[in-house]
């Protein structure tokens, strides 16, 4: 077992460091560098010898990519070019915001998932199961930002229910952020759950056809208990995984959807930095992002781990 | 801590909201938008390079602004007047202003406003405007004398640059007292900017109570936030502009502005150092097609190569259709009787700059102009390819003396043609001693011909900008943002 988990750990943080790694030498392939790209047209030869002076760009990439590898581990995103204030201050605040989008996404998205994954899974190919399952391929295909226009426009625009543009600012106190976050939450549960579902779908049939759900159900066992006890454990394990890359992937969800509604989070902020030039904090954001997806695969691998026995031992 | 920190959070704009909540049903206010294109270093200093413009346009006055047909008008300043040799301009001004901190304005705050636009350390973009300003004098209260390095006769020109607003003496950061009819309330620009309306204006109460800018960076979100009713005025896309075809909730304009695309041929690079090759690309294209093609029918001013904007004085209006037998014929004279190759470059920066290339390429194909087209990475493009080859550039409006200056006189910075001309230069140093406008108009004019004959940009037509607001917006006629009479701005109810 301890083996395994540190096994895991181990790999993760590996990943998290050519994470830093790309990051870095990424953006430093791009032609220009982070002061030429803000400064832009009209930059003057010494706008622009003074910027690198401050930036430390004047010396050679290895050397400045430890110190700001170095400075990232202590806590020291940098300063934001454009804003010209701590990245940590500037990124505080949105990740909050996304914080509560997700979080939202995630309590009402999940759920509702399992449920109607398993609603399906158990009457497969019954009109309930063909409304579902056509809902959700519905919902998968059709990209983010024509959901959320064509949410805004149904919910807003038409029908005048909620307001369709987030207009409240990023500092704004959690409990409004909340109320604002109905229309872009929805459009990210419709399609998390999509993809949540159809695999807790699949999931069940395989486990309601599996030999031992045979043998109970030959030996008498009732319904109810067949899938309480046997059903539903072994079909949502591998449902947790499944989960921890769906929340990994809402990561890339909330770029488009809080660009789409305007909600003042991490992903519009990553979108204003690209089309700001600011390379620092793409730079910030970019390993933020990364290293929210790694943690939260860990985190659901080390959940199966606890749950699932079978897992803890390697096979050879 | 932190559950303390966020009651506060809670408590504190809960209060605020429901005063305001309170308040509105009195109030008239107009909600805007604000795209956040300096990424919340948005400045209220209104010569820095992150000017706020909308905010600032709001709060600050200019000394001069131009009337409806582009020619100077008094705002601060109720008279000007220049000496003989154009090299010094007495501006009175007007009596019982104050601003919004309750101070006077006088001499003083025009002389700190305009002297601080050479400070070294503040590195304005203004200076290429007005850095011939010396010093400026204080003759009495009312009187300010404004010295000259070099004979300028179109200085109330320059003046009424959309950035050069009157600052109380001593202003510094974060600014935001101004003479103008709204005063700030409340600033953040990631987030929302409150203006009220300053009752002691000195040209009028204002129609509005307040004005609002949220922060929506996205174009499509801000669109949609105009179509749900949660802003009253925001600027419009072309593509948009259908989705509002017909709607009486809304009003939509079209009004003429400054900023162009054009290509930038290399004059100095052969075989375009001989001026007929760089006529005959210019004159083989259809310039209304293009216009049409690119910004719609009636969007925009055909242009013959001159960057001035159809409301400015001293805009030569040329005739220019296209010319395909004409650019064939100065080929052959040019030595060049099957055709020519061009390699233009592009970056997809603004959208329509690699579309503009494209419809250059097919329209001069007729002539037997061969257009290789490169579209280079939009990073590094003003490095690596603007004023290096031929590339597609991208300008704002700015006035006819600034623009000929500043993009066509030999050796000038931004001259990204290489453009040498001395005929052409010194039209411009007799254009800017002259006092009398409608001479000064006629060399104008002669520059401008002179580029169209010889030049080496490309510029096929303005294009106009687009607004679209809520019906019940009152006193904004079909004009550029500057024009706007901000304090006759209402909304009906």
């Amino acid at each position: 077992m301890a083996t395994v988990l540190l096994e895991r750990i181990g790999l993760a943080l590996i990943t998290m460091i050519i994470i830093v790694v790309v990051v870095f030498f990424a953006l430093e392939l791009m032609p220009g560098d982070a002061c030429s790209v803000n400064l832009g047209r009209g930059a003057s030869d010494s706008m622009l010898a003074a910027c690198q002076k401050r930036l430390g760009l004047d010396q050679p990439a290895v050397w400045r990519f430890a110190a700001w590898a170095g400075d990232f581990l202590t806590g020291d995103l940098g300063i934001s070019m454009q804003r010209d204030r701590p990245i940590a201050e500037v990124v505080g605040w949105r990740l909050r915001n996304t914080l509560i989008l997700a979080g939202l996404t995630a309590a009402i998205g999940i759920p509702l998932a399992l449920g109607l994954g398993v609603l399906a899974g158990l009457n497969p190919d019954g009109p309930l199961d063909m409304t579902i399952s056509g809902i959700a391929i519905f919902a998968m295909t059709v990209p983010e930002f024509i959901s959320g226009t064509l949410m805004i426009l149904l919910f807003s625009v038409i029908l005048g229910w909620a307001a369709g543009v987030v207009t409240i600012g990023y500092k704004a106190p959690a409990l409004d952020l909340l109320k604002a976050s109905v229309l872009p939450a929805a459009t990210l549960i419709f399609i998390l759950a999509a993809h949540i579902l159809r695999m807790v779908r699949a999931s069940v049939i395989e486990v309601m056809q599996s030999d031992f759900v045979q043998m109970a159900r030959l030996k008498g066992v009732p319904h109810r208990r067949i899938i309480l006890h046997h059903v539903l454990p072994n079909a949502l394990l591998p449902a947790i995984s499944i989960i921890g890359l769906t929340m990994a992937w809402l990561l890339g969800g909330v770029v488009i959807v809080e660009s789409v509604f305007n909600f003042p989070g991490l992903g519009r902020l990553a979108v204003d930095a690209v089309a700001d030039q600011d390379l620092p904090l793409v730079q910030a954001i970019a390993l933020l992002f990364g290293f929210i997806y790694v943690l939260t695969n860990l985190g659901a691998d080390l959940l199966a781990l606890t749950l699932n026995p079978r897992l803890r031992t390697r096979r050879k | 801590m932190k559950f303390k920190l966020h009651a506060k959070l809670v408590a504190t704009p809960l209060v605020v909201f429901m005063t305001i909540a309170s308040a509105a049903q009195a109030d008239t206010v107009l909600r805007r938008a604000n795209d956040l294109s300096f990424g919340g270093s948005e400045s209220l200093d209104p010569i820095s390079a992150n000017r706020f413009y909308e905010v600032n346009d709001l709060i600050y006055s200019r000394l001069i602004r131009q009337d409806e047909n582009g020619r100077p008008a008094s705002e601060l300043a109720q008279t000007w007047k220049a000496n003989e040799t154009a090299t010094e301009w007495t501006l009175t001004l007007q009596p019982g202003v104050i601003f919004h901190d309750g101070s006077t304005f006088d001499a003083a705050d025009v002389k700190f406003t305009l002297e601080r636009i050479k400070d070294p350390a503040l590195e304005s973009p203004v200076t290429d405007v007005l850095g011939l300003i010396e010093a400026v004098d204080v003759v009495d209260p009312l009187t300010a004398r404004i010295r000259l390095s070099t004979p300028h006769a179109g200085l109330p020109l320059l003046l009424m640059d959309y950035r050069v607003r009157i600052l109380p003496e001593g202003a510094a950061a974060p600014f935001g007292i101004g003479t103008g009819p709204f005063m700030l309330d409340s600033y953040d620009p990631e987030s929302t900017t409150i203006l009220n309306a300053n009752t002691a204006y000195w040209e009028g109460i204002p129609k509005l109570d307040r004005i609002e800018f949220t922060a929506i960076p996205n174009s499509e979100a801000r669109n949609q936030a105009m179509l749900g009713g949660q802003i009253d005025y925001n600027g419009l896309t072309r593509d948009q502009e259908p989705l509002y075809a017909g709607n009486s909730a809304f009003t939509v304009q079209s009004y003429p502005a400054g900023g162009w695309f054009g290509i930038a041929f290399q004059c100095n690079q052969p075989p375009l150092d001989d001026p007929r090759i760089r006529k005959a690309l210019r004159i083989a294209v259809d310039r209304a097609d293009m216009l049409a093609l690119m910004s719609g029918e009636g969007n925009g001013i055909v242009s013959c190569d001159t960057p001035v904007k159809a409301s400015d004085p001293f805009r030569a209006t040329l005739d220019c259709p296209q010319d395909i037998a004409g650019a064939k014929a100065l080929l052959a004279d040019a030595g060049y009787p099957d055709g020519i190759d061009i390699e233009v470059f592009t970056a997809d920066l603004e959208p329509g700059m690699v579309q503009y290339a494209e419809v250059y390429q097919q329209q001069v194909a007729e002539a037997g102009i061969r257009v290789k087209l490169t579209v280079a990475p939009s990073d590094g493009y003003f490095d690596d390819v603007w004023l290096k080859k031929n590339a597609v550039t991208s300008w704002s409006q700015r006035p006819a003396d600034q623009f000929l200056n500043e993009a066509y006189r030999s050796g000038a910075a931004w001259n990204e043609s290489h453009f040498a001309n001395a005929a052409f230069d010194t039209l411009l140093d007799q254009a800017r001693a002259t006092l009398d406008i409608e001479k000064a108009r006629t060399l104008y004019v002669q520059a401008q011909e002179i580029l169209f004959n010889e030049g080496g940009t490309l510029i096929a037509y303005q294009e106009n900008g687009r607004r679209v607001m809520s019906a019940r917006v009152t006193g904004i006629a079909a004009q550029d943002e500057d024009y706007i009479r901000w304090h006759m701005v209402g909304m009906e109810q």
